[in-house]
């Protein structure tokens, strides 16, 4: 039985420099029809799922749905939870207001993730953010006040031009803010986003090696744990849907071009928003595209998803790892810890933990 | 076809350096025989290879035969062969000289003697051949003809109002040079009785027909269908047609003692011939063969390898088809452990390696990597055995080596005199001993001895760039001398990689090791580990350098949208680093080698200060 759910609410209102997510831009009079599919395609699913541990509202941008169908849909949902279930929405500051936050918990959100990226106005104008600092500043004090179990924002670094100053600004913002968790992502020019149609680079592996060894120095020395290679939180805070992901633990995504993986099957939801509605308008079952995860692709998954975390990967849960001997050899090197069958890489073998799979595990 | 006594034929060549005119001038004598149509004319006819066409240059000799009404009333039988151009060549030139009697030494009248001009001249004075100098494009307005006439003139010690002035553009002066070929230069003074010689001076694959031999008769007759003896291989071919170049191929049926024509032989290869050999009838051999043969041996070296392993059958075959026309071109099968498999090939010089790589790209569709040429060495033992070393993997260990000797060239430079600093200092810093230097018009001809090694690779370029293209060469083998030369190693991690060995001059080891290490570094992508990259000769470091060890993975996100997606980009990098050849610990792209191996890399000839 699955225990985590996704949902995605893809309606935005503009899409950002560095967006390659599966966004609905100008398509708000299709919230109401959009929430309907939802619904039914949570129908659908539902002997499928066992009481709810973690719930993930995810887009585009989720508060764009405005918290009346938020309340709407998680009163779909409300049936299927377990008791003490996480249930996570990002939001956009420029979207949300006091009335509105407080309105979200009252609908059962309990934890807010608030998309900040930068708070130095010219990075905020290259990755084409709407908001203003002080926008998100007002907004994350507002949630600290809402009553949420957890309130976190989202933070980029490496952003072409990005200077050592305004890293630091950034870090000093960060803690003021006084929030419960941190996720601080690596920008990715990824294809087809203005970004990259700009022709954006991202600044050289040892300017970003030293940008991050000081955003783990500065938050580990306020009282985040770097609990997954981008996330930190307070203890108690660690977002649980997400470690169900690095769990390689089974859940269902539904809305546009949502992924799911169960029982070794990896599918993914059609992206074109009206097909999505339509479908599920009529008889037809949802055309999913399938991935198949053989035990080696699943054993090399669960090692690709455990050595993200903090905490030690279990030898035995995971499978062995293609190449034993390099264990020793990356042990000797300083680059994990291995002992009684518990893997964990060090802090420098977090920052290089493609090349240490690669020496574990083989990919190709 | 009238039969001709031969003190109406005359055989002749036109000896000039490249871009004198000597092919406008052949299309001039063409012309003005009739032997083509004005509307039918070809420019440059004789160059019959669409590279030669290109290039401007004749690299295959080719014999015409064309009729000419003198203002005597007679009618003479002109054999005009058409000589390579370039110092590569030589070879071909001295063959084509043996099957002529007289040459137009064509001079650019603004340009003046190049050392090629030279070179030729004196191979045409050693074959005895009579010379008739002509100064072309007197209608530029550079032409100074009194100057360089003169010069012509004290060169091959003749009257100065013996050279004639021409444009073989505009046409002036050519009926002269016609009139000079029938006074000046001798009819050929074979023995139409004696038993039948013909000295075979080039050769040529035909698809259809095998091999044609383009042959001077010097003595007797060959008819079609005669059987023939090649006296050198002691072959026997029969003669399936036998004719002249007019200039399409046209059969005659027989070819008389001072003519010059072909034979179709029948053969598969033009290997089977030597150029050079001599003809003579099977059934009435001649006892004594013609002067004329002469092994050519490649003077330059290069390992060439498929850029797509899938293609080395096909650059296998494109060899064999491109030395079916071409004897002089060498090859035999080499394997790399950077480069796979592939092949050594010997060239009689770098003009001749830039034609047969343009023509293996370019006929045959290869992508090719061409590695640094290589000299040959030969290497004395300390048990006195005696070694040919072509690669740096075969030379025995320092303590077994007694010496190591290196094939030097003779290079004779013509530069005007504002040139001589930077070429001297050129010639110095490539290891060569000084000779002499002669005033010749207003430049100064320069004799430096030099490691064929330093010539290999940019030498000519430099030589070029330096002296602002004023500069001209003509180079000659000069023996074996011996040198400190070492073997330079290269290690990464601590394990050599033999690929990247070479043989140096002791004193640029440094350098080139120095060189060499920043080379990889900049190459050779971070690995997890440090890497040390390390130049060495017999063990001692000279250089080295260190790659620093990642620091950081792009640290993306990973959520339940991505996990097939970063899955796949780890297997699509570990494709990648498949393609990579690791050297011990170490996994070195293809780029990393290929920094180092090839022509024109950075990395060449940088042990010498520029």
């Amino acid at each position: 039985m699955v225990r985590h759910l996704y949902v995605h609410l893809p309606f935005c209102a503009s899409r950002c420099g560095y967006c390659a997510f599966v966004v609905e831009v100008g398509s708000l009079g299709s919230r109401d029809a959009y929430l309907d599919a939802l619904c039914e395609e949570l129908r659908r699913e539902q002997s499928g799922l066992g009481p709810l541990e973690t719930v993930y509202l995810g887009g585009g941008t989720p508060t764009l749905m405005r918290p009346h169908r938020i309340a709407r849909l998680l009163d779909q949902i409300a049936p299927h939870l377990a008791d003490g279930a996480e249930i996570s929405i990002e939001a956009n500051p420029e979207t949300v207001d006091r009335a509105a936050l407080r309105q979200l918990r009252s609908a059962g959100v309990t934890r807010i993730s608030i998309g900040a990226q930068s708070f130095q106005h010219d990075l905020l104008r290259s990755l084409e953010r709407n908001a203003q600092p002080d926008q998100v500043r007002d907004v994350v004090a507002c949630a600290l006040d809402a009553g949420f179990d957890s309130v976190s924002v989202d933070l980029l670094f490496g952003v072409p031009g990005q200077t050592q100053k305004q890293l630091i600004a950034d870090m000093h913002e960060v803690r003021a803010l006084g929030v419960d968790h941190i996720s601080w992502y690596e920008l990715e020019i990824k294809p087809e986003t203005a970004l990259s149609r700009m022709g954006a680079q991202v600044p050289d592996e040892d300017w970003a090696a030293d940008a991050y060894e000081a955003i783990v120095a500065e938050l580990e020395g306020h009282g985040y744990r770097w609990y997954e290679t981008a996330n930190f939180a307070r203890p108690g805070h660690e977002c649980r849907h997400s470690l169900a992901y690095w769990s390689a633990r089974d859940y269902l995504g539904i809305g546009v071009g949502a992924v799911s993986t169960i029982a070794h099957v990896r599918s993914r939801n059609p992206i074109d928003l009206h097909r999505y509605i339509a479908t599920l308008g009529s008889d037809e079952p949802m055309p999913r595209t399938e991935e198949a995860l053989d035990d080696d692709m699943v054993r090399r998954e669960r090692w690709m998803l455990g050595l993200r975390l903090d905490d030690a990967l279990d030898e035995e849960w995971a499978g062995p790892p293609d190449y034993p001997d390099a264990l020793k050899k990356l042990a000797a090197a300083g680059l994990l810890e291995y002992a009684d069958g518990q893997v964990r890489l060090t802090r420098r073998g977090r920052f290089v933990q493609n090349a240490v799979l690669h020496e574990l595990m083989e990919y190709a | 076809m009238t039969d001709v006594p031969q003190e109406l034929i005359r055989n002749f060549c036109i000896i000039a350096h490249i871009d004198h005119g000597k092919s406008t001038l052949a299309d001039r004598i063409l012309q003005l025989t009739g032997a083509v149509q004005d509307r039918d004319m070809r420019e440059q006819i004789l160059d019959s290879m669409d590279l030669e066409r290109e290039r401007g240059i004749t690299i295959k000799a080719q014999a015409v035969r064309v009729f000419y009404t003198a203002l005597d009333g007679k009618t003479y039988q002109f054999n005009l062969i058409d000589t390579p151009g370039h110092v590569d060549f030589s070879y071909e030139v001295s063959r084509s000289l043996a099957a002529c009697e007289g040459a137009l030494l064509v001079v650019d009248a603004s340009q003046g003697i190049e050392a090629q001009t030279l070179a030729n001249t004196y191979l045409a004075i050693e074959g005895d051949l009579e010379l008739i100098p002509v100064l072309n494009k007197i209608d530029l307005p550079a032409a100074d003809p009194e100057l360089h006439g003169g010069a012509v003139a004290e060169l091959i010690g003749v009257d100065p109002d013996s050279v004639l002035r021409i444009s073989a553009k505009t046409g002036e002066g050519i009926g002269e040079v016609l009139e000079a070929i029938v006074a000046r230069i001798p009819p050929p003074h074979g023995d139409p009785d004696a038993p039948s010689r013909a000295l075979i001076f080039d050769s040529v694959y035909d698809q259809y027909r095998g091999v044609v031999a383009f042959v001077r008769v010097v003595d007797g007759e060959f008819k079609k269908g005669d059987r023939l003896l090649a006296m050198q291989t002691a072959r026997e071919v029969i003669a399936e047609e036998v004719g002249v170049m007019g200039p399409a191929m046209t059969p005659t049926g027989i070819l008389r003692a001072g003519e010059s024509g072909y034979v179709v032989t029948g053969l598969k290869s033009v290997g089977d011939l030597k150029v050079g050999d001599t003809f003579t009838l099977a059934r009435r051999p001649a006892e004594i063969a013609l002067d004329g043969y002469r092994e050519v041996k490649p003077m330059v070296f290069c390992g060439l390898f498929p850029l797509d392993a899938d293609d080395y059958a096909d650059l296998r075959d494109a060899l064999e088809k491109l030395s079916l026309n071409d004897a002089s071109l060498q090859w035999e099968p080499e394997t790399s452990q950077a480069l796979g498999f592939g092949f050594r090939c010997g060239f009689l010089g770098l003009l001749h390696m830039d034609i047969i790589r343009e023509r293996l790209e370019r006929e045959y569709d290869l992508e090719l990597l061409a590695t640094t040429p290589n000299v040959e060495y030969h290497v004395t033992t300390t048990a006195q055995d005696e070694l040919l070393v072509r690669s740096p993997v075969d030379l025995p260990p320092p303590t077994n080596i007694e010496s190591i000797r290196e094939p030097y060239v003779r290079c004779t430079v013509l530069v005007p005199g504002d040139g001589v600093g930077a070429v001297m200092q050129l010639c110095q810093e490539r290891r060569g001993n000084y000779v002499t230097m002669t005033p010749i018009e207003q430049r100064q001809q320069i004799v430096y001895d030099l490691p064929l090694a330093e010539i290999v690779t940019d030498f000519y370029d430099q030589l070029k760039s330096r002296t602002r293209g004023y500069a001209s060469l003509d180079y000659e083998l000069a023996g074996y001398r011996e040198s400190p030369l070492v073997k330079l190693d290269i290690l990464l991690a601590g394990d050599p990689v033999d690929a990247l060995s070479m043989i140096v001059h002791k004193d640029l080891a440094y350098g080139r090791g120095k060189a060499l290490v920043e080379a990889l570094r900049g190459t050779i992508p971070r690995q997890l580990f440090e890497v040390p990259i390390q130049a060495a000769v017999g063990g001692r470091i000279v250089a080295r350098e260190t790659i620093k060890a990642r620091r950081k993975d792009v640290l993306a996100k990973c959520y339940g949208g991505d996990i097939s997606r970063k899955r796949k980009l780890l297997e699509r990098q570990k494709e990648g680093k498949k393609r990579m050849k690791q050297v011990g610990s170490v996994e070195v792209p293809q780029e990393a080698f290929l920094s180092v191996l090839t022509l024109g890399s950075s990395s060449e000839n940088s042990g010498t200060k520029k």
